[in-house]
């Protein structure tokens, strides 16, 4: 199966919602009821029922405002921390490239939170498991495409093979660029290895809130995984190794029986 | 005399110790379920990975209170190294690595034992300070992988410093493991491997001896 790949073009999201409503009722997540912060950015972040939601931001532009939308959720990266931290196998690589989630065999552990550069991973307490986007891996599977996608009056967000996803992002890249969009750029395609989610941002990606300039999964996972883990066992393995080696060469250490006992 | 019996270890000690290390290698054991996907499948002796998780989190608040216990109770001695006759010890190996003519004489606990226990004190304190921010991370994601970084780390230098215990607690030292399981230890084994201690109690009249 081809590689595919959710193209988020934020120039054309007009702040609709309409996706962050469809992946809500395709993944059957509840509402909940939010306060009003000022802010038409509702809820105020990613939570364990919400996979994904509209950044909304609003720049000064020369005396009238501008508004920023961006949608946030899993970028489903090739090198993905969470799958590499999950200690059970319920996080895991789809035939489409997408990171799913095996919700039966999570355990709550945590470990994917720490290890994702997105802050993605959201954790119920009531359930004790893991949330987070999957990209409509049973749409996928389908043949369908993600909600998310399918609702987006705009085409704004788009899904699709990721060769022909590429071309698409170049072709919009340059045609920002034309209009006067200069700081317009690609994401995504650049960081660990490829994230099957990318965007094209009319702006730098340092305008954009909670966008991480060059996500990288944190130095601690590799060590853990890469070095610690096969060392435990080297160590161990040695010691063993060792004791026996000691017991066959040097011998026990045996009270000494035959010792002239002063006191005796 | 010479089938003397001596009292290594009262019962406190002895209880303290069993509940640490049985706690402790549950801990090994399932933490290394959990950390190598090619022994899930033990999993299946806790009912699930999700149990393994449980019998971690809540064997580590045994391992937790008992580890303090045995800090408190034996950091006097076997948390402070006495020079120089210790340094002696060291260079000589204790006898264990090559034939040396006479060890030099320790105190109870001798450099090896003193080294393993302060091992397990600052690592166990580690491993319950990791072990908590990994179950409550009130930290964000970058702090808690480091988190769990050392959670690892004090994991390596526990468990392989472990097998050494155990070998030198059964048969790589014959006569050691009866101080942790009934106390008594003959006194050629007291002589042979604490003689400065035994000298000491002995003069002091604070031994507690069994006639056979």
């Amino acid at each position: 199966m081809a590689e595919k790949i959710k193209l988020i073009d934020v120039s054309k999201c007009t702040g609709c919602r309409g996706c962050q409503l469809a992946c809500k009722q395709w993944n059957q997540m509840p509402a909940r009821q939010t306060t009003n912060t000022g802010s038409y950015q509702n809820p105020p972040d990613l939570q364990w029922n919400t996979w994904m939601l509209i950044r909304f931001q609003e720049i000064n532009d020369g005396g009238s405002v501008k508004w920023l939308f961006r949608k946030d959720g899993c970028m489903h990266c090739t090198d993905a921390g969470c799958i590499k931290a999950c200690p059970s196998g319920a996080l895991y690589r789809t035939e489409f490239g997408t990171v799913a989630l095996d919700q039966k065999k999570c355990i709550g552990c945590k470990e994917c939170i720490a290890a994702c550069p997105f802050d993605v991973p959201r954790y119920n307490s009531e359930t004790g498991k893991i949330y987070k986007c999957d990209l409509c891996y049973s749409r996928l599977y389908n043949g369908l495409i993600p909600a998310c996608a399918k609702a987006c009056p705009t085409g704004a967000i788009k899904f699709g093979d990721k060769e022909e996803m590429l071309k698409v992002a170049q072709k919009r890249l340059e045609e920002l660029k034309k209009e006067g969009f200069e700081d317009a750029t690609i994401y995504g395609d650049q960081f660990l290895n490829g994230t099957h989610v990318m965007y094209v941002l009319a702006e730098k990606p340092a305008a954009y809130d909670k966008l991480p300039l060059t996500p990288t999964i944190s130095p601690a996972i590799g060590i853990w995984k890469d070095v610690l883990k096969p060392l435990s066992l080297i160590a161990s393995g040695g010691v063993i190794a060792g004791a026996f080696l000691h017991y066959v060469l040097h011998g026990p250490k045996k009270p000494k029986e035959d010792m002239p006992d002063k006191s005796a | 005399m010479k089938n003397d019996l001596i009292l290594a270890t009262d019962l406190k000690e002895r209880v303290i110790h069993w509940v640490l290390a049985v706690s402790c290698l549950l801990l090994c054991f399932t933490g290394l379920i959990m950390m190598f996907h090619s022994l899930n499948f033990l999993a299946v002796i806790f009912g699930g990975l999700l149990g393994v998780k449980y019998v971690h989190n809540y064997t580590g608040i045994v391992f937790a209170i008992s580890l303090v216990l045995a800090i408190g109770m034996w950091w006097k001695e076997a948390g402070i190294f006495s020079m120089p006759e210790d340094w002696e010890w060291v260079k000589a190996a204790g006898g264990y690595l090559w034939k040396v003519n006479k060890v030099p004489e320790v105190g109870k606990y001798n450099p090896g034992q003193k080294l393993f226990f302060l091992t397990v004190a600052v690592f166990g304190v580690l491993m319950v300070i990791t072990g908590l921010l990994i179950w409550f991370p009130i930290f964000s994601g970058a702090v808690t992988a480091w988190m769990i970084l050392l959670h690892v780390l004090g994991f390596v230098v526990i468990f392989a410093f472990f097998f050494v215990h155990l070998y030198l607690g059964t048969i790589g030292s014959p006569g050691s493991l009866q101080a942790m399981t009934s106390g008594w230890v003959t006194r050629a084994w007291a002589k042979t491997h604490h003689p400065k201690w035994l000298a000491e109690e002995e003069a002091h009249g604070k031994l507690i001896i069994k006639r056979r």
